[in-house]
């Protein structure tokens, strides 16, 4: 196939040298251009993130290609020939293809199948076409890619599982509630990981939003952010009553929603749901509210747990998404053989026709004393051994495909028809 | 084989088939299985129907009669209302509880479906088809507010329990379980409320009384009692959830009791098969 890939990623380098070489690439010059002029490179993708940089080209068979790249990430990067050594992978044909169907899944990421790695692929591509880098192989590659991404999110569970612990507190809430639409969420105290806990409910369907606060103006400040309500401190307890789901991170060293409060709140709730989110330490709320009927009560450290285990389970799901990212570099490869067998089978038929025509004009001679219609017979019978002739190679050549084995039976026609020019000896 | 046994047979093996396959999703722990389990419940009941229809309109037998076509009518209308509340709310993996039930009830009606059907004298009338009809109906409602009710309770203490697990991620929303047992208990009390009273005015005028102490009207009278108190708590406390569920699972075992322990272990005037 002569694909090349070369790079590195979180795992092979350190932030200081990918920065250094993203630095360089997406200021002083354009990576595409520059290696898309390398003598032997026909096509290229260049993809850059703050955890990977991948060059990929397909071009001519030659050492050459892989040390003018190396050379030029050496430059670029500023980096020692040991540096690069340590850090760079190189990945041919198949294993090229099979890393960049990984890399598009997200199976390479740091975070097991996060999707960002696709939308930044996609974005890496589009630019290469833009730049009119990439060609006939690498389009196909490249959208193959696309698919097995989309094929691995739908049909392993490696992207299904909060890992964080405000996405995993927004889960829970859906196994709860359902859809989260009309859903009444109360804030208490501030912080960056509750804060984020209420953005993540509000963009999964989360209605309203109120903010209780020790200090007025932050609970109004932070209503006007988040376009809620603010509520009293000392109002809480009738906050409780509304409310679906609480999030409570305050810096009180005891408990602020008590045991009394919740069960005092439940009985004017007519038993409606409640999800309570304590993200304090030390905790805000009394735990013995969780063991009351319809209250759902999580800490950090379930919470933390539970991302944790799905993390693990990611992890497992992954292996589902290797088996499918085997199956697909295969089915590329299966692909890639039948570009040798089209050509083939063109040149194969042309040049039929071409001595078909060729002994027809030479025969025109008595071929014109003839009526027409017999002249007509006579060009159709030539056309038709020359179809005969040429279907069962033919036919066989398109079926060999399937098998993986074309390569040789098109290089073989090749050479005993001499399609490649007169000189197909050598 | 005739068209009708044709399509009872389609029927129950397309019921056996959704039924293998949401255990598949249930034990792999993956959703993929029951949404292709949810479509063949949907064919098998579309066979269902057909049948059903079949034996009323063309060949004029009435389907609530008799054990067996009481109990296909009974699965008819469980799948039909499960797959109603399936293609609004996506409770899905719900079906584990529904479809085998419904596939058993197939099997067991299956003995005698399509068989002669011999109705005493006293049943000729369409008051007593009516009094089938309303309670056999209100108990599929209720059968399947207790699948919702079991469903619940499981995702319960799944939360409860605090842990990553993809069983909890597998099985519905609580919310949504919970307006499925609603529902179910709010059509099918009146249903079951109606029947009995239909059932009550013709054992009067065959028997001279509304009332006649059979242990099968016992055991139906108590469960519905039970299903009194929990509408009632429903929709005058606002009893949801834990509770409501607990509740329309032990209430549905009384009436499970009645329908059919009773045929074994007691004698009741009120057998006719």
């Amino acid at each position: 196939m002569n694909l090349l890939l070369l790079g590195m990623n979180h795992k092979t380098a350190p932030v200081e040298i990918r920065e250094r070489l993203d630095i360089a690439c997406t200021e002083g010059f354009s990576p595409l251009g520059e290696i898309r002029g390398l003598p032997g490179v026909e096509e290229a993708l260049y993809l850059s993130t703050c955890n990977r940089v991948e060059i990929l080209v397909r071009g001519r068979e030659d050492a050459a290609v892989e040390e003018r790249l190396r050379e030029l990430i050496f430059r670029h990067g500023n980096l020692s020939g040991a540096d690069l050594a340590r850090c760079l992978y190189v990945y041919r044909d198949a294993d090229a293809v099979r890393h960049l169907f990984r890399v598009a899944a997200g199976l390479d990421s740091l975070i097991m199948g996060e999707p960002q790695i696709l939308g930044q692929v996609k974005d890496a591509y589009r630019r290469a076409v833009e730049e009119e880098a990439t060609g006939i192989i690498l389009n196909k590659l490249l959208h193959r890619a696309f698919r097995v991404a989309k094929r691995v999110r739908t049909e392993t569970g490696v992207a299904n599982h909060a890992v964080s612990v405000s996405y995993a507190a927004v889960e829970l809430a859906k196994k709860i509630f359902g859809a989260l639409r009309g859903q009444k969420i109360l804030l208490v105290g501030a912080g960056e990981m509750s804060e984020l806990a209420a953005r993540h409910l509000l963009k999964h369907g989360g209605d309203r939003l109120f903010v209780a606060n020790r200090t007025w103006e932050r609970a109004v400040r932070m209503a006007a952010e988040f376009q809620g309500t603010a509520v009293e401190f000392p109002r809480l307890g009738e906050a409780l009553r509304e409310a679906d789901i609480v999030i409570t991170s305050t810096g009180a060293p005891g408990y602020i929603i008590t045991g009394e409060m919740v069960a005092g709140a439940l009985k004017r709730r007519q038993n409606r749901l409640l999800f309570i989110i304590d993200i304090a330490v030390p905790r805000d709320v009394d735990p013995r509210a969780g063991a009351m009927d319809n209250v759902y009560l999580y800490n950090i450290d379930d919470l933390q747990e539970i991302a944790d285990e799905n993390m693990a389970i990611r992890k497992e799901e992954a292996a589902r998404g290797e088996e499918i990212v085997s199956a697909e570099a295969e089915e590329f490869r299966a692909w890639f053989d039948t570009l040798t067998v089209v050509p083939t089978i063109v040149s194969l038929r042309e040049k039929a026709e071409a001595i078909a025509a060729g002994e027809l004009e030479r025969a025109d001679t008595w071929l014109r004393n003839l009526d027409p219609a017999a002249r007509e017979e006579a060009a159709l019978l030539a056309r038709a051994i020359v179809n005969k002739l040429l279907h069962d190679p033919m036919t066989t050549l398109k079926e060999e495909t399937r098998e993986g084995a074309a390569r040789a039976y098109a290089a073989a026609l090749r050479r005993l028809f001499r399609l490649d020019g007169t000189d197909g000896e050598q | 084989m005739d068209i009708f046994a044709f399509l009872y047979r389609g029927a129950l093996a397309a019921y056996l088939v959704s039924t293998l396959t949401y255990l598949v999703s249930l034990f792999s722990r993956r959703v993929a299985p029951a949404r292709i389990a949810t479509w063949i419940l949907a064919g098998a009941w579309g066979c269902h129907v057909l049948f059903f229809l079949g034996q009323w309109a063309v060949r004029g037998r009435n389907p609530f009669f008799g054990l067996p076509d009481s109990l296909s009518f009974f699965a008819l209308v469980m799948a039909g209302a499960y797959l109603a509340f399936q293609f609004r709310t996506k409770t899905r993996v719900l079906g584990v509880f529904v479809s085998p039930a419904v596939f058993l009830l197939m099997i067991v009606a299956s003995v005698g479906i399509g068989g002669p059907l011999t109705a005493p004298e006293i049943l000729r009338g369409g008051l007593v088809s009516l009094h089938a009809m309303l309670s056999l109906i209100g108990e599929a409602l209720f059968a399947l507010a207790s699948a919702a009710g079991l469903a619940y309770l499981i995702q319960d203490g799944l939360l409860k329990r605090r842990k990553a697990s993809r069983l909890m991620k597998l099985f519905p929303p609580l919310r949504d379980l919970d307006r499925i047992n609603h529902l179910c208990l709010l059509w099918g009390f009146p249903l079951l409320t109606l029947g009995i009273v239909a059932g009550a005015i013709w054992a009067r005028t065959v028997w001279g009384s509304h009332w006649q102490w059979d242990p099968k009207q016992i055991w139906t009278l108590a469960a519905w009692l039970i299903y009194a108190v929990l509408l009632h708590q429903r929709l005058a406390i606002g009893w949801r959830g834990h509770k409501t569920a607990l509740l329309s699972v032990a209430a549905f075992l009384v009436l499970l009791a009645a329908l059919l322990v009773e045929q074994h272990f007691f004698t009741t005037i009120h057998r006719f098969n």
